[in-house]
Protein backbone atom coordinates (compact mmCIF):
# COMPACT_ATOMS: atom_id res chain seq x y z
CA UNK A 1 0.00 0.00 0.00
CA UNK A 2 1.44 3.20 -0.81
CA UNK A 3 1.04 6.49 0.98
CA UNK A 4 -0.65 9.72 -0.53
CA UNK A 5 -0.67 11.29 -2.72
CA UNK A 6 -2.60 8.89 -4.89
CA UNK A 7 -1.05 7.55 -8.17
CA UNK A 8 -4.47 10.03 -9.52
CA UNK A 9 -3.06 12.52 -7.40
CA UNK A 10 0.24 12.64 -8.73
CA UNK A 11 -0.82 12.62 -12.37
CA UNK A 12 -2.64 15.39 -12.09
CA UNK A 13 -0.62 17.62 -9.94
CA UNK A 14 2.22 16.64 -12.99
CA UNK A 15 -0.61 17.52 -15.67
CA UNK A 16 -1.46 21.02 -13.71
CA UNK A 17 2.09 21.88 -13.69
CA UNK A 18 2.60 21.01 -17.48
CA UNK A 19 -0.45 22.93 -18.78
CA UNK A 20 -0.30 26.15 -16.31
CA UNK A 21 3.39 26.20 -16.05
CA UNK A 22 5.47 24.60 -18.80
CA UNK A 23 2.70 25.25 -21.97
CA UNK A 24 2.47 29.03 -21.30
CA UNK A 25 6.58 29.19 -21.14
CA UNK A 26 7.19 27.42 -24.31
CA UNK A 27 6.06 28.30 -27.99
CA UNK A 28 5.70 26.26 -31.30
CA UNK A 29 5.78 22.34 -31.85
CA UNK A 30 7.64 21.87 -28.01
CA UNK A 31 4.34 23.62 -26.97
CA UNK A 32 1.91 21.61 -28.75
CA UNK A 33 4.04 18.32 -27.43
CA UNK A 34 3.49 19.67 -23.53
CA UNK A 35 -0.35 20.12 -24.33
CA UNK A 36 -0.31 16.23 -25.31
CA UNK A 37 1.93 15.01 -22.67
CA UNK A 38 -0.19 17.01 -20.19
CA UNK A 39 -3.31 15.69 -22.27
CA UNK A 40 -1.95 11.95 -21.98
CA UNK A 41 -1.67 12.36 -18.25
CA UNK A 42 -4.96 12.95 -17.60
CA UNK A 43 -5.90 9.90 -19.59
CA UNK A 44 -4.04 7.16 -17.58
CA UNK A 45 -5.41 9.48 -14.66
CA UNK A 46 -9.18 9.23 -15.93
CA UNK A 47 -7.81 5.21 -16.70
CA UNK A 48 -7.03 4.45 -13.13
CA UNK A 49 -10.74 5.43 -11.86
CA UNK A 50 -12.96 4.19 -14.68
CA UNK A 51 -11.61 1.21 -16.26
CA UNK A 52 -12.51 -1.31 -13.63
CA UNK A 53 -16.47 -0.58 -13.38
CA UNK A 54 -16.58 -0.25 -17.20
CA UNK A 55 -14.17 -3.39 -18.07
CA UNK A 56 -16.59 -5.41 -15.34
CA UNK A 57 -19.42 -3.85 -17.38
CA UNK A 58 -18.62 -4.82 -20.68
CA UNK A 59 -17.34 -8.66 -20.21
CA UNK A 60 -21.01 -8.99 -18.56
CA UNK A 61 -22.41 -7.14 -21.60
CA UNK A 62 -20.30 -9.03 -24.15
CA UNK A 63 -21.13 -12.33 -22.69
CA UNK A 64 -24.60 -11.71 -22.70
CA UNK A 65 -24.85 -10.66 -26.38
CA UNK A 66 -22.54 -13.82 -27.31
CA UNK A 67 -25.15 -16.53 -25.00
CA UNK A 68 -22.38 -17.60 -22.54
CA UNK A 69 -22.48 -17.09 -18.35
CA UNK A 70 -21.05 -14.40 -16.92
CA UNK A 71 -17.22 -15.35 -16.32
CA UNK A 72 -16.30 -15.19 -12.99
CA UNK A 73 -13.28 -12.62 -12.67
CA UNK A 74 -11.34 -10.81 -9.94
CA UNK A 75 -8.17 -9.62 -11.42
CA UNK A 76 -7.95 -6.74 -14.08
CA UNK A 77 -5.87 -8.54 -16.16
CA UNK A 78 -8.26 -11.37 -16.07
CA UNK A 79 -10.99 -8.90 -16.99
CA UNK A 80 -9.03 -7.17 -19.80
CA UNK A 81 -7.82 -10.49 -21.69
CA UNK A 82 -11.74 -11.64 -21.12
CA UNK A 83 -12.89 -8.44 -23.03
CA UNK A 84 -10.56 -8.68 -25.47
CA UNK A 85 -11.44 -12.39 -26.10
CA UNK A 86 -15.25 -11.94 -26.59
CA UNK A 87 -14.70 -8.71 -28.42
CA UNK A 88 -12.66 -11.28 -31.16
CA UNK A 89 -15.31 -13.34 -30.90
CA UNK A 90 -17.98 -10.44 -31.06
CA UNK A 91 -16.23 -9.25 -34.30
CA UNK A 92 -15.84 -12.63 -36.23
CA UNK A 93 -19.67 -12.95 -35.70
CA UNK A 94 -20.15 -9.72 -37.39
CA UNK A 95 -17.81 -10.59 -40.57
CA UNK A 96 -19.99 -13.75 -40.79
CA UNK A 97 -22.67 -11.64 -41.53
CA UNK A 98 -24.89 -12.44 -38.20
CA UNK A 99 -25.15 -8.65 -37.11
CA UNK A 100 -26.12 -7.18 -40.65
CA UNK A 101 -29.76 -6.93 -39.93
CA UNK A 102 -32.47 -7.78 -37.49
CA UNK A 103 -32.93 -7.76 -33.40
CA UNK A 104 -29.66 -8.93 -32.86
CA UNK A 105 -28.08 -6.25 -34.40
CA UNK A 106 -29.76 -3.51 -32.39
CA UNK A 107 -28.79 -5.32 -29.14
CA UNK A 108 -25.27 -5.24 -31.15
CA UNK A 109 -25.14 -2.30 -31.64
CA UNK A 110 -25.87 -0.79 -28.15
CA UNK A 111 -23.33 -3.23 -26.33
CA UNK A 112 -20.76 -1.77 -28.54
CA UNK A 113 -21.77 1.88 -28.76
CA UNK A 114 -21.83 1.51 -24.62
CA UNK A 115 -17.98 -0.26 -24.80
CA UNK A 116 -16.93 2.79 -27.02
CA UNK A 117 -18.63 5.37 -24.87
CA UNK A 118 -16.71 3.94 -21.97
CA UNK A 119 -13.36 4.22 -24.21
CA UNK A 120 -14.31 7.69 -24.87
CA UNK A 121 -15.07 8.80 -21.20
CA UNK A 122 -11.26 7.90 -20.26
CA UNK A 123 -9.94 9.16 -23.71
CA UNK A 124 -12.00 12.21 -24.43
CA UNK A 125 -14.94 13.06 -22.16
CA UNK A 126 -15.98 16.08 -24.14
CA UNK A 127 -16.28 13.91 -26.97
CA UNK A 128 -18.80 11.73 -25.97
CA UNK A 129 -21.07 14.04 -24.27
CA UNK A 130 -21.16 16.18 -26.85
CA UNK A 131 -22.45 13.10 -29.01
CA UNK A 132 -24.73 12.12 -26.50
CA UNK A 133 -26.34 16.11 -26.72
CA UNK A 134 -26.32 15.81 -30.32
CA UNK A 135 -27.78 12.77 -30.45
CA UNK A 136 -30.56 13.62 -28.18
CA UNK A 137 -31.28 16.86 -29.85
CA UNK A 138 -31.77 15.21 -33.17
CA UNK A 139 -34.14 12.64 -31.40
CA UNK A 140 -35.86 15.32 -30.27
CA UNK A 141 -36.39 16.89 -33.35
CA UNK A 142 -37.52 14.17 -35.00
CA UNK B 1 17.85 13.27 -41.33
CA UNK B 2 17.26 14.72 -37.39
CA UNK B 3 20.72 13.03 -36.65
CA UNK B 4 22.53 15.51 -39.52
CA UNK B 5 24.21 18.02 -37.54
CA UNK B 6 22.92 21.29 -39.36
CA UNK B 7 26.04 22.50 -41.47
CA UNK B 8 26.23 19.16 -42.96
CA UNK B 9 23.06 19.18 -43.71
CA UNK B 10 23.54 22.74 -45.48
CA UNK B 11 26.35 21.04 -46.75
CA UNK B 12 24.56 18.35 -48.51
CA UNK B 13 21.87 20.34 -49.70
CA UNK B 14 23.93 22.81 -50.81
CA UNK B 15 26.20 20.31 -53.02
CA UNK B 16 22.20 18.43 -54.28
CA UNK B 17 21.06 21.93 -55.41
CA UNK B 18 24.26 22.88 -57.20
CA UNK B 19 24.18 19.30 -58.94
CA UNK B 20 20.55 18.90 -59.96
CA UNK B 21 20.28 22.78 -61.25
CA UNK B 22 23.17 23.02 -62.65
CA UNK B 23 23.90 26.04 -60.98
CA UNK B 24 27.07 28.26 -60.52
CA UNK B 25 26.78 28.80 -56.92
CA UNK B 26 23.91 27.89 -54.25
CA UNK B 27 23.92 29.61 -50.94
CA UNK B 28 21.04 28.18 -48.32
CA UNK B 29 20.25 29.94 -45.39
CA UNK B 30 17.74 30.00 -42.47
CA UNK B 31 17.62 26.42 -42.35
CA UNK B 32 14.93 25.01 -40.25
CA UNK B 33 12.25 22.13 -39.46
CA UNK B 34 8.66 23.55 -39.68
CA UNK B 35 6.49 22.42 -37.18
CA UNK B 36 3.63 19.93 -37.33
CA UNK B 37 3.49 16.30 -38.67
CA UNK B 38 4.21 14.04 -36.21
CA UNK B 39 5.89 11.37 -39.22
CA UNK B 40 6.91 13.54 -41.48
CA UNK B 41 9.67 16.43 -41.59
CA UNK B 42 9.34 19.49 -43.28
CA UNK B 43 12.35 22.00 -43.51
CA UNK B 44 11.81 25.34 -44.70
CA UNK B 45 14.88 27.35 -46.12
CA UNK B 46 16.30 30.16 -48.49
CA UNK B 47 17.99 29.42 -51.33
CA UNK B 48 20.03 31.60 -53.59
CA UNK B 49 21.36 30.12 -56.85
CA UNK B 50 23.41 31.55 -59.89
CA UNK B 51 22.99 30.22 -63.18
CA UNK B 52 25.99 29.07 -64.21
CA UNK B 53 25.68 30.89 -67.69
CA UNK B 54 27.57 33.90 -68.96
CA UNK B 55 24.23 36.37 -67.78
CA UNK B 56 25.00 34.25 -64.45
CA UNK B 57 21.74 35.57 -63.00
CA UNK B 58 20.68 35.39 -59.09
CA UNK B 59 18.18 34.09 -57.36
CA UNK B 60 16.55 33.57 -54.04
CA UNK B 61 13.37 31.32 -53.32
CA UNK B 62 11.95 30.26 -50.45
CA UNK B 63 11.57 26.51 -50.61
CA UNK B 64 10.59 23.77 -48.52
CA UNK B 65 11.86 20.46 -48.20
CA UNK B 66 9.84 17.11 -47.66
CA UNK B 67 10.73 13.71 -45.98
CA UNK B 68 9.11 11.02 -44.17
CA UNK B 69 11.42 8.68 -42.18
CA UNK B 70 11.56 5.74 -44.06
CA UNK B 71 9.81 3.38 -41.93
CA UNK B 72 6.02 4.85 -41.87
CA UNK B 73 3.83 2.03 -42.08
CA UNK B 74 1.81 2.74 -44.88
CA UNK B 75 4.35 3.30 -47.49
CA UNK B 76 4.59 6.23 -49.86
CA UNK B 77 6.43 7.18 -52.29
CA UNK B 78 8.09 10.55 -52.54
CA UNK B 79 8.67 10.10 -56.48
CA UNK B 80 4.74 9.69 -57.38
CA UNK B 81 4.04 12.77 -54.78
CA UNK B 82 6.09 14.59 -57.44
CA UNK B 83 4.91 13.85 -60.44
CA UNK B 84 1.61 14.39 -59.62
CA UNK B 85 2.65 17.94 -57.65
CA UNK B 86 4.58 18.87 -61.18
CA UNK B 87 0.96 17.53 -63.32
CA UNK B 88 -1.27 19.88 -60.78
CA UNK B 89 0.75 22.32 -61.14
CA UNK B 90 0.52 22.22 -65.12
CA UNK B 91 -3.20 22.22 -65.08
CA UNK B 92 -2.88 25.22 -62.81
CA UNK B 93 -4.46 23.59 -59.60
CA UNK B 94 -2.69 26.01 -56.67
CA UNK B 95 0.17 23.63 -55.65
CA UNK B 96 3.53 24.53 -55.01
CA UNK B 97 5.95 24.40 -57.62
CA UNK B 98 8.60 21.21 -57.03
CA UNK B 99 12.05 21.26 -57.69
CA UNK B 100 13.74 18.30 -57.47
CA UNK B 101 13.69 14.79 -56.27
CA UNK B 102 16.10 12.73 -54.70
CA UNK B 103 15.76 8.74 -53.83
CA UNK B 104 19.61 8.29 -52.95
CA UNK B 105 19.86 7.87 -49.30
CA UNK B 106 23.36 8.59 -49.23
CA UNK B 107 21.97 12.24 -49.76
CA UNK B 108 19.88 12.95 -46.99
CA UNK B 109 19.09 9.51 -45.48
CA UNK B 110 15.72 8.98 -47.30
CA UNK B 111 14.03 10.47 -50.14
CA UNK B 112 12.85 13.71 -50.16
CA UNK B 113 11.88 16.58 -52.83
CA UNK B 114 12.09 20.49 -52.79
CA UNK B 115 9.71 22.87 -53.82
CA UNK B 116 8.51 26.60 -53.57
CA UNK B 117 7.51 27.54 -49.90
CA UNK B 118 3.92 29.48 -49.79
CA UNK B 119 3.44 31.19 -47.29
CA UNK B 120 0.37 31.36 -45.45
CA UNK B 121 -1.65 29.29 -42.68
CA UNK B 122 -2.55 25.65 -42.36
CA UNK B 123 -4.16 25.30 -38.97
CA UNK B 124 -7.51 24.53 -39.43
CA UNK B 125 -8.89 26.00 -35.76
CA UNK B 126 -7.29 29.64 -36.98
CA UNK B 127 -9.76 29.17 -39.59
CA UNK B 128 -12.64 27.96 -38.57
CA UNK B 129 -12.63 30.27 -35.23
CA UNK B 130 -10.28 33.65 -35.87
CA UNK B 131 -12.13 36.61 -37.15
CA UNK B 132 -8.91 37.40 -39.48
CA UNK B 133 -10.26 34.54 -41.96
CA UNK B 134 -13.72 35.00 -41.63
CA UNK B 135 -14.01 35.93 -45.29
CA UNK B 136 -11.57 32.59 -45.93
CA UNK B 137 -14.45 31.15 -44.37
CA UNK B 138 -17.28 32.98 -47.08
CA UNK B 139 -15.21 31.61 -50.08
CA UNK B 140 -13.56 28.54 -49.33
CA UNK B 141 -16.42 26.20 -50.33
CA UNK B 142 -16.92 27.23 -53.85
CA UNK B 143 -13.20 27.13 -53.86
CA UNK B 144 -12.77 24.05 -52.50
CA UNK B 145 -15.44 22.26 -54.44
CA UNK B 146 -13.98 24.12 -57.61
CA UNK B 147 -10.31 23.28 -57.20
CA UNK B 148 -11.20 19.37 -56.26
CA UNK B 149 -13.40 19.66 -59.68
CA UNK B 150 -9.54 20.74 -61.03
CA UNK B 151 -7.73 17.88 -59.67
CA UNK B 152 -10.96 15.27 -60.88
CA UNK B 153 -9.74 16.66 -64.60
CA UNK B 154 -6.15 16.30 -64.39
CA UNK B 155 -5.66 13.46 -67.03
CA UNK B 156 -3.56 10.63 -66.24
CA UNK B 157 -2.63 9.63 -69.54
CA UNK B 158 -1.30 12.82 -70.64
CA UNK B 159 0.39 13.21 -67.39
CA UNK B 160 1.94 9.33 -67.77
CA UNK B 161 1.01 8.14 -64.11
CA UNK B 162 1.76 4.62 -65.04
CA UNK B 163 2.82 4.09 -61.36
CA UNK B 164 -1.22 3.83 -60.62
CA UNK B 165 -2.14 0.66 -59.96
CA UNK B 166 -5.74 0.21 -61.82
CA UNK B 167 -8.75 0.73 -59.50
CA UNK B 168 -10.12 -2.60 -61.13
CA UNK B 169 -13.35 -2.98 -61.83
CA UNK B 170 -14.54 -1.22 -58.51
CA UNK B 171 -12.37 1.40 -57.19
CA UNK B 172 -14.98 1.10 -54.25
CA UNK B 173 -14.61 -2.73 -53.44
CA UNK B 174 -10.46 -2.15 -54.37
CA UNK B 175 -10.11 0.98 -51.30
CA UNK B 176 -12.35 -0.85 -48.89
CA UNK B 177 -10.75 -4.65 -49.49
CA UNK B 178 -7.03 -2.76 -48.95
CA UNK B 179 -8.04 -0.62 -45.74
CA UNK B 180 -9.68 -3.81 -44.49
CA UNK B 181 -5.74 -5.59 -45.01
CA UNK B 182 -4.15 -2.49 -43.48
CA UNK B 183 -6.65 -3.07 -40.54
CA UNK B 184 -6.56 -6.87 -40.40
CA UNK B 185 -2.87 -6.32 -40.18
CA UNK B 186 -2.33 -3.20 -37.67
CA UNK B 187 -4.90 -3.36 -35.37
CA UNK B 188 -3.97 -5.47 -31.63
CA UNK B 189 -7.22 -5.15 -30.19
CA UNK B 190 -11.09 -6.43 -31.43
CA UNK B 191 -12.86 -2.86 -32.97
CA UNK B 192 -16.40 -4.60 -33.63
CA UNK B 193 -17.35 -0.79 -34.81
CA UNK B 194 -15.17 -1.35 -37.68
CA UNK B 195 -16.23 -4.80 -38.15
CA UNK B 196 -19.58 -3.27 -38.73
CA UNK B 197 -19.01 -0.48 -40.70
CA UNK B 198 -17.09 -2.79 -43.11
CA UNK B 199 -20.01 -5.24 -43.62
CA UNK B 200 -22.28 -1.80 -43.79
CA UNK B 201 -19.78 -0.80 -46.74
CA UNK B 202 -19.40 -4.13 -48.25
CA UNK B 203 -23.33 -4.36 -48.86
CA UNK B 204 -22.98 -0.48 -50.33
CA UNK B 205 -20.55 -0.61 -52.80
CA UNK B 206 -21.39 2.25 -55.53
CA UNK B 207 -21.18 1.57 -58.94
CA UNK B 208 -18.49 3.75 -60.20
CA UNK B 209 -19.61 5.98 -63.11
CA UNK B 210 -15.92 8.20 -63.52
CA UNK B 211 -12.77 6.92 -63.03
CA UNK B 212 -10.51 9.78 -62.05
CA UNK B 213 -7.17 10.44 -60.40
CA UNK B 214 -7.87 10.78 -56.73
CA UNK B 215 -5.90 13.33 -54.42
CA UNK B 216 -7.01 11.15 -51.77
CA UNK B 217 -5.72 13.21 -48.24
CA UNK B 218 -8.64 16.43 -49.79
CA UNK B 219 -8.92 18.00 -46.09
CA UNK B 220 -8.72 21.52 -45.32
CA UNK B 221 -6.02 20.41 -43.06
CA UNK B 222 -4.02 20.25 -46.29
CA UNK B 223 -4.67 23.14 -47.55
CA UNK B 224 -2.55 27.00 -46.96
CA UNK B 225 -5.04 29.65 -46.93
CA UNK B 226 -4.66 32.87 -46.33
CA UNK B 227 -7.46 35.70 -45.10
CA UNK B 228 -8.60 35.91 -48.76
CA UNK B 229 -8.93 32.32 -49.00
CA UNK B 230 -6.97 28.92 -50.70
CA UNK B 231 -3.17 29.43 -51.60
CA UNK B 232 -2.29 25.95 -52.01
CA UNK B 233 -3.24 22.46 -51.99
CA UNK B 234 -0.06 20.21 -50.11
CA UNK B 235 0.01 16.49 -49.47
CA UNK B 236 -0.11 14.55 -52.33
CA UNK B 237 1.69 11.51 -51.13
CA UNK B 238 -2.01 9.29 -50.84
CA UNK B 239 -3.14 10.75 -55.01
CA UNK B 240 -4.21 7.68 -56.88
CA UNK B 241 -6.94 6.47 -59.75
CA UNK B 242 -9.99 5.82 -58.27
CA UNK B 243 -13.96 7.28 -57.75
CA UNK B 244 -13.71 11.04 -57.49
CA UNK B 245 -16.30 10.90 -54.84
CA UNK B 246 -13.74 9.50 -52.49
CA UNK B 247 -12.18 13.00 -52.02
CA UNK B 248 -15.91 14.33 -51.66
CA UNK B 249 -16.67 12.11 -48.32
CA UNK B 250 -13.32 12.75 -47.39
CA UNK B 251 -13.78 16.38 -46.71
CA UNK B 252 -16.90 15.35 -44.86
CA UNK B 253 -14.95 13.44 -42.28
CA UNK B 254 -16.00 14.60 -38.57
CA UNK B 255 -12.52 14.39 -37.69
CA UNK B 256 -11.59 17.82 -40.00
CA UNK B 257 -14.54 19.48 -38.36
CA UNK B 258 -12.93 20.57 -35.16
CA UNK B 259 -15.97 20.47 -33.37
CA UNK B 260 -17.84 22.61 -35.61
CA UNK B 261 -20.65 19.79 -36.61
CA UNK B 262 -23.16 21.45 -37.76
CA UNK B 263 -21.12 22.65 -40.57
CA UNK B 264 -20.05 19.01 -42.05
CA UNK B 265 -17.98 19.47 -44.40
CA UNK B 266 -14.48 20.51 -42.79
CA UNK B 267 -16.39 23.04 -40.42
CA UNK B 268 -17.65 25.49 -43.43
CA UNK B 269 -20.35 24.41 -45.32
CA UNK B 270 -23.01 22.11 -45.27
CA UNK B 271 -22.80 18.56 -47.17
CA UNK B 272 -25.73 20.06 -50.03
CA UNK B 273 -23.74 22.87 -50.20
CA UNK B 274 -20.52 21.44 -51.05
CA UNK B 275 -21.87 18.66 -53.29
CA UNK B 276 -23.66 21.78 -55.58
CA UNK B 277 -20.28 23.58 -56.11
CA UNK B 278 -18.71 20.34 -57.29
CA UNK B 279 -21.43 19.77 -59.72
CA UNK B 280 -21.37 23.05 -60.88
CA UNK B 281 -17.57 23.51 -61.54
CA UNK B 282 -17.35 19.94 -62.41
CA UNK B 283 -20.33 19.31 -64.56
CA UNK B 284 -20.68 15.55 -62.82
CA UNK B 285 -23.42 14.43 -60.37
CA UNK B 286 -23.20 13.88 -57.13
CA UNK B 287 -24.92 10.71 -55.78
CA UNK B 288 -25.51 11.66 -52.34
CA UNK B 289 -25.79 7.92 -51.41
CA UNK B 290 -22.40 7.69 -52.91
CA UNK B 291 -20.90 10.47 -50.86
CA UNK B 292 -22.53 8.76 -47.88
CA UNK B 293 -20.56 5.92 -48.74
CA UNK B 294 -17.25 7.67 -49.22
CA UNK B 295 -18.25 9.15 -45.76
CA UNK B 296 -18.48 6.41 -43.99
CA UNK B 297 -15.43 4.79 -45.44
CA UNK B 298 -13.38 7.94 -45.00
CA UNK B 299 -14.35 7.81 -40.85
CA UNK B 300 -13.37 4.19 -41.09
CA UNK B 301 -10.18 5.04 -43.06
CA UNK B 302 -9.09 7.63 -40.59
CA UNK B 303 -9.35 5.34 -37.72
CA UNK B 304 -7.33 2.71 -39.25
CA UNK B 305 -5.14 5.38 -39.67
CA UNK B 306 -4.67 6.38 -36.11
CA UNK B 307 -3.92 2.62 -35.13
CA UNK B 308 -0.97 2.88 -37.75
CA UNK B 309 0.06 6.08 -36.59
CA UNK B 310 -0.19 4.32 -32.74
CA UNK B 311 1.87 1.28 -34.52
CA UNK B 312 4.57 3.59 -35.38
CA UNK B 313 5.33 4.39 -32.01
CA UNK B 314 4.73 0.77 -30.56
CA UNK B 315 6.71 -0.76 -32.83
CA UNK B 316 8.72 1.90 -32.56
CA UNK B 317 9.76 3.34 -35.39
CA UNK B 318 9.50 6.97 -34.80
CA UNK B 319 8.78 7.43 -30.77
CA UNK B 320 6.93 9.95 -30.78
CA UNK B 321 3.85 11.25 -27.68
CA UNK B 322 1.62 12.60 -30.50
CA UNK B 323 1.46 9.73 -32.21
CA UNK B 324 1.12 7.31 -29.16
CA UNK B 325 -2.01 9.43 -27.69
CA UNK B 326 -3.04 9.40 -31.58
CA UNK B 327 -4.04 5.83 -30.21
CA UNK B 328 -6.64 6.63 -28.22
CA UNK B 329 -8.62 8.94 -30.54
CA UNK B 330 -9.69 5.32 -32.65
CA UNK B 331 -12.50 5.54 -30.51
CA UNK B 332 -13.87 8.96 -31.76
CA UNK B 333 -13.59 7.47 -35.19
CA UNK B 334 -15.94 4.38 -33.84
CA UNK B 335 -18.43 6.08 -32.43
CA UNK B 336 -18.49 8.70 -35.54
CA UNK B 337 -19.42 5.30 -37.21
CA UNK B 338 -21.88 4.16 -35.20
CA UNK B 339 -23.58 7.56 -35.75
CA UNK B 340 -23.50 6.86 -39.39
CA UNK B 341 -24.63 3.30 -39.93
CA UNK B 342 -27.19 2.71 -37.20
Amino acid sequence: MQDRPTSVELLEAAADFVDRELVPAIEGAKQFQARVVANVMRIVAREIQLEDPAVRREVKALAKLLGHDAPHLHSLDDLRKAATGLGAELSAKIRAGDADAGAWRTEVLAVVRQSVEDKLRVANPRYVEADIAARSAAAKQS
Amino acid sequence: MASLEPNEMIRRLTDFIRAEGNFKSVAIENLRRMPGGASREIWSFDCTTIDDDRDGAERRRAMVLRRDPGAHKINTSRRNEFAVLRAAFEEHVPVPEVFWLSEDPAVLGASFFIMERVDGETLARRLLRDEKFSQAREVMPAQLAEILAQIHRIDPVKHHFDFFTEPGESAALTEVKRYEENFRLLALEPHPAFELAFRWLLGRIPKTPRKTLVHGDYRIGNVIFGPEGVRSILDWELAHLGDPMEDVGWICVRAWRFGNDQKPVGGLCSREEFFRAYEKASGASVDPEAARFWEVFGNLRWGIITISQARTHIDGFVKSVELASIGRRTAETELELLDLIE
